[in-house]
């Protein structure tokens, strides 16, 4: 072949082309958007905001403002990992957790989940730009900040429950997680079911045999649900009442499928004995895990979001913030050896654990420098932990700096160095199920780093 | 001379400027001597500018309370349970988060969109309204009589011995879309009434054989079924 300008030109596009095609996230993306439907999520959030200096980013030594906890605030008799090391006036700090053949380094609140460190992605040095909690919760959930007190996005489990479990009978449930459903791209079925603890699901679908059947309240459902259509034909703007129909359905599917026995609290604790009900903070989030492992066994739900609460300690409670930390940990585990133990349950040999994929957030961090309760105040850095077998394991990004545990800046993102934010851990979640972020995000970049290539 | 003929000129002018300036009182008429010509005939725009709402849940509370005879919630719950193990309802704390109260204590805001769960919170609810609501207005303990219409709750009106048929249904109806939608049910769509009437009917038709233990007749299952429909209905819901 000559060394034309015409030939030198086909050369380099088709090497453009191949390089473009052949980026592992365009191949990804393809993959995944196909494959989605069969994946379940689990959300946590850790309401109050948690101290990250005792588990993602751990200090243990005073410099600058940082205050790392000690015996002198903290009781450590129950914090499994906590191992004394020196600090000063006679007071014992913490060891780093340094789990055997990982490069990661965790404060002993991580507990039973540093034996797991090559499934987990940490992400250090969140920049949150808030104090406030309902502010932090919205902006860790949403990758907005509220706009008027009002919030101005869906939050994730939301745009994952409408992109991938429109057709699951329950397609989100959200125990207490500020699970938000705003803007025009939802479908009707996929607003959160909110609730207080799961056992009001088996109490809400409980029925009465006393007086009538279960086949003559469906014929009424049903007969609302034409109701609901013939009115939204009726209707300038019909999207309220054709959701309702469409609700009115679910309801049906769901009494159908006898949930109820299932979904009560003690069913979920006689069969799933593998969590441990009886812990101090984490007793009762334990069985919203039950009822995600159950729920997904079954094939019912494709997103279970809830909140672990307790972790707001200004004052003395801030002794127990480790034992908080290890237990919400403890159960993360508990959760993922469960899931392990699982059988997806349409893809034929394949492990639940396979396929789900948890997040972990919080409204934000707490003050390195210890107040004069003795406790520690809110502070706009954070961290987050994800479970997924689509990201990076083993794996921190993001950083903080070492003095005053601000953070700094991660990469170059399109607008500059800066450090990773909210709006862009999501953004990069999403896009690991083929979700395009834009579609439903205003902020937020795909950090490629996290993800498995 | 000449100074008498200027002091004449500016007694002159200053009498005739007020005069000139001055004009006659402004009357303004009561109304338009004749009517505005029509330059043309525009349809008034009444349809409605936004989508429906979800009733806030302190209204569907409240509303429930009110047809259950003006209660208060301990109460309404009291009466609801029963003591006679119908399990026609628990406590309210069991319902209020599914019904969409915000939680401030948990930062929980107040939802305002329906769900399925929210919708079975709602058959739960009404179920127990209705079941309760019969059992007082039409259905008596033994030896007594059926409460008088101003003091029924929601079937205030009485039913015909033997079968019921469209035109004794139409009447019977009205009283209780009225109760729960707020308007004649003339004024709904006209398929409303043909669908619930064929609800009554399929429900007292196959009531025996559904449930063979029922506490009620088919006939007043017929028409608990009729209250479950409205008490659940989108207009009973949205606004």
């Amino acid at each position: 072949m000559q060394l034309t300008r015409r030939n030198v030109l086909r050369v380099l596009a088709a090497s453009a082309a191949a390089a473009v095609t052949g980026l592992p996230t365009i191949d990804a993306l393809a993959d995944v958007t196909a494959h989605s439907d069969s994946e379940f999520f689990v959300f946590l959030i850790a309401l109050g905001g948690w101290d990250v200096t005792l588990w993602a980013d751990p200090r243990n030594e005073l410099r600058g403002i940082v205050h790392p906890a000690s015996t002198e605030n903290t009781d450590t008799s129950q914090v499994k990992r906590w191992v004394d090391a020196p600090l000063d006036a006679g007071f014992k700090t913490f060891e780093l957790v340094r789990p055997r053949g990982s490069s990661l380094v965790f404060g002993p609140g991580i507990g039973d989940l540093a034996d797991m460190a090559d499934r987990i992605t940490i992400v250090n040095g969140l920049e949150m730009n808030t104090v406030a909690h309902p502010d932090g919760q919205v902006f860790s959930t949403t990758g907005r900040h509220p706009t008027g007190g009002r919030v101005a996005a869906s939050s994730v489990d939301t745009i994952l429950a409408n992109e991938t479990g429109r057709e699951q009978l329950l397609p989100i449930v959200s125990v207490r997680y500020p699970s938000s459903y705003v803007g025009a791209n939802l479908d009707r079925r996929v607003v959160p079911l909110a609730i207080d603890d799961v056992g009001s699901i088996s109490r809400t679908l409980a029925r009465a045999q006393a007086y009538d059947a279960i086949p003559e309240r469906d014929r009424v459902t049903a007969m609302l649900s034409e109701e609901a259509r013939d009115l939204a034909k009726r209707s300038t703007y019909p999207d309220v009442l054709d959701g309702l129909a469409v609700q009115y359905e679910g309801l049906r599917r769901m009494l159908g499928s006898n949930l109820q026995d299932v979904f009560s609290g003690g069913g979920l604790r006689k069969s799933h004995p593998e969590f441990d009900y009886r812990r101090r903070f984490t007793g009762g989030p334990a069985v919203n895990a039950a009822f995600a492992v159950e729920a997904m066994k079954r094939n019912v739900v494709r997103c279970v979001s809830f909140a672990i609460g307790g972790f707001d300690t200004h004052g003395n409670n801030y002794r127990g913030q480790a034992q908080l930390q290890q237990e919400t940990f403890d159960l993360v585990a508990d959760l993922v050896k469960a899931l392990d133990a699982t059988p997806h349950p349409t893809k034929q040999g394949a492990k639940l654990s396979e396929h789900t994929h948890i997040l972990v957030v919080s409204d934000f961090c707490r003050t390195p420098q210890i107040n004069l309760g003795m406790g520690r105040d809110h502070y706009p850095n954070n961290s987050a932990l994800v479970v997924s077998p689509r990201f990076r394991t083993n794996f921190v990004f993001g950083r903080t700096d070492p003095e005053q545990v601000l953070p700094q800046p991660a990469k170059k993102f399109s607008d500059g160095e800066r450090p990773i934010a909210p709006p862009d851990l999501l953004a990069t979640f999403l896009s690991a199920f083929g979700v395009e972020p834009r579609k439903y995000m205003r902020d937020g970049e795909v950090v490629a780093e996290l993800l498995r290539t | 001379m000449t100074l008498q003929l200027r002091a004449l000129a500016l007694v002159v002018l200053s009498v005739a400027t007020p005069a000139c300036a001055a004009r006659p009182l402004e009357h303004v008429f009561p109304g338009p001597k004749a009517a505005l010509p029509a330059m043309g005939v525009i349809a008034e725009d009444t349809a409605p500018k936004q989508d429906l709402r979800m009733v806030p849940p302190e209204v569907y509370m409240r509303t429930y309370m009110q047809l259950f005879g003006g209660l208060v919630p301990l109460d309404a719950q009291k009466r609801a349970r029963g003591g006679d193990g119908g399990a026609l309802f628990d406590t309210w704390d069991d319902y209020v988060s599914a019904l969409g109260f915000p939680d401030y204590r948990l930062d929980v805001p107040r939802q305002t969109q329906t769900n399925a769960l929210m919708a079975a919170t709602f058959e739960r609810l009404g179920v127990a309204l209705c079941d309760r609501a019969l059992e007082h207005d039409l259905k008596p303990p033994k030896g007594a009589e059926a409460p008088p219409l101003k003091d029924r709750l929601i079937f205030a009106f009485d039913l015909p011995a033997g079968d019921l048929d469209a035109h004794a249904f139409a009447p019977r109806f009205d009283v209780l879309h009225r109760t729960f939608l707020g308007y004649p049910a003339a004024l709904a769509p006209a398929e409303r009434g043909v669908r619930f009437f064929q609800l009554y009917q399929d429900i007292v038709a196959g009531h025996a054989k559904a449930a063979p233990k029922s506490r009620f007749s088919p006939r007043e299952a017929g028409w608990a079924a009729v209250c479950y429909g409205l008490v659940r209905h989108p207009e009973f819901h949205l606004y």
